[in-house]
């Protein structure tokens, strides 16, 4: 028994030693070269510790920029407060977490081998942090330290073997529209979105204005560049809070110079904004490595017992249909968040991070479902939806559900299906636990 | 040699590209190290060959490597003909 207790809490309880077991057995499955598992597996593990690095990076510039921003918009509780934070979450549970991806896939898979929905979510690193986020907001309202971690795995496995079956299947009838065939559809936390903008966009959109009939002007690719794209935003709105605290000569806004030790504290804010999109950069680096030998195993699992099965992709799979539904929807996200930021930050007094991740691959989606009904238009407006949810959504998120464990990571990586099954989440959380 | 996959963030797509040249390699019988990253990492690396999509290839215009273009990174045959012409 002791051997088994000891097993149980320096194995299996160890995330990074639970994803290396999974994947070894993924690999083994697979019949690949002895090199090629351990490659694999080593691979895997590392990824799963460097997204704590990272976690730990975007966490610091957080702390700056939240304290800032409340600053200049004059709110009192500037700090995030105390949590546990995403590193020390992942240690805690994130096996359980694992585990629940694992379970779920199989779940999805079993639905989808017996059911009319033939749909295998294979979009491995939101299949990470939707499982996570809901993990968070289910150990927020149960308590950590009151938690099971048996229960907690299998509500969600549950929970997410049912999301990953039936998302693709209620955004299948506007991906048809999309991509014109049922061969792939769309596995992405994007869903919600798309239907609203494909909904919208049939009733203010006007079909006959294409988006890809227009010319947009030539240079705009650098969007399409994530680490580039972030750095550039949040290096303006650091500078702008700045700038705006340096001229405020507040006791608020002294203690935050201070910080700088000296430094030009508007420089030391842009410095800042990069150190954000370089432990963004890390942490999506973690997760591409462990996802990468995840998926491929998860692949092999469903075309096997899945006949006739039908891959839901990550959102980008719709980008090629519709280029320039990509930059429009992006743009009414971009500029809808802008908005959003000044509005929410002097109504609900909550600093909105405007995650350019989130209001990219988000927005851009909504625009390519937005056109598809309603043109350019619809695009547009597919985006402005996107910055709205996400806006309040996040608000919603930090401040009601996840506020004492992962507010860190909802603040740059929880998006629209997250925020909006959250409360549904929450609510199960009080029924079950 | 050293074939790298790239999408914008380097996580869903660029993966899914992996897995399949990944497999139409293996009908071509070409033996190759598949891997796959963001746009703004693959602009620093030095792979034998890059494949991406279009709008992704004018980033990295200008890059040492070999680009070849697919649009659609789930249609097999389209996979299939660009590395052959690429082969061939």
């Amino acid at each position: 028994m002791q051997v088994l207790t000891w097993i149980a809490n320096n194995i299996f309880g160890v995330p990074a030693f639970l994803i290396g077991i999974i994947v070894l057995v993924g690999l083994l499955l697979q019949k690949k070269t002895t090199s090629q598992t351990i490659t694999g597996t080593f691979k895997a593990m590392i990824g799963f510790l460097i997204i704590n690095a990272g976690a730990g990076i975007i966490t610091g510039a957080l702390n700056i920029f939240q304290p800032m921003w409340a600053e200049v918009f004059g709110l009192k509780a500037g700090s995030l407060g105390q949590f546990m934070g995403q590193t020390a979450f992942n240690l805690k549970f994130g096996s359980a977490v694992t585990l629940a991806m694992f379970l779920g896939f199989l779940i999805n898979v079993l639905l989808a081998r017996f059911t009319k929905f033939k749909y295998i979510y294979l979009t491995g690193h939101m299949m990470f942090w939707t499982t996570t986020i809901f993990a968070g907001i289910i150990v927020e309202t149960v308590g950590a330290s009151h938690v099971s971690l048996v229960k907690l795995v299998i509500f969600l496995s549950i929970f997410m073997g049912l999301y990953w079956t039936f998302q693709p299947a209620l955004v299948q009838p506007f991906m048809r529209k999309v991509t014109g065939g049922n061969a792939i559809a769309l596995g992405h936390t994007s869903a919600i979105v798309a239907i609203l903008s494909a909904l919208l966009g049939k009733v203010l959109g006007n079909k006959q204005n294409d988006s890809e009939k227009i010319k947009l002007p030539k240079g705009l690719e650098f969007l399409r560049d994530s680490n580039v794209i972030t750095a550039l935003t949040m290096g303006v709105l650091f500078l702008v809070g700045a700038i705006i605290i340096t001229l405020k000569g507040t006791p608020g806004s002294h203690a935050l110079i201070k910080q700088a030790a000296g430094q030009n504290f508007p420089m030391y804010s842009i410095i800042q904004s990069f150190t954000f999109a370089g432990g963004i950069a890390v942490v999506l680096l973690g997760v591409k490595m462990f996802i990468g030998e995840i998926v491929p195993a998860f692949n092999g699992i469903a075309t096997k017992l899945v006949p006739g099965a039908v891959p839901a992709l990550d959102c980008p799979v719709v980008f090629t249909f519709a280029p320039n539904a990509v930059i429009l929807g992006f743009l009414g996200a971009f500029f809808g968040a802008l908005i959003w930021l000044v509005v929410i930050g002097n109504t609900v007094s909550y600093v909105f991070v405007p995650t350019m991740i989130v209001l990219f691959f988000h927005g851009a989606t909504a625009g390519v479902f937005g056109n598809s009904t309603g043109g350019v238009r619809g695009a547009l407006i597919g985006g402005f939806v996107t910055s709205t949810v996400v806006a309040w959504g996040q608000y919603i998120m930090v401040h009601y559900l996840v506020s004492s464990t992962i507010p860190d990571t909802a603040m740059w990586a929880a998006d629209c299906d997250m925020f909006i099954l959250g409360p549904i989440v929450k609510a199960l959380a009080h029924l079950l636990f | 040699m050293k074939i790298l996959c790239v999408c914008g963030l380097g996580q869903g797509t660029s993966l899914i590209l992996r897995m399949n040249v990944d497999n139409v390699l293996r009908q071509l019988g070409i033996q190759a190290d598949v891997d796959n990253t963001d746009v703004s990492s693959a602009s620093s690396e030095r792979p034998d060959l890059i494949i991406t999509s279009n709008e992704l290839a004018e980033s990295l215009s200008g890059h040492p490597s070999k680009i070849v273009i697919v649009n659609n990174y789930f249609d097999l045959n389209e996979i299939k003909e660009a590395l052959e012409s690429h082969f061939n």
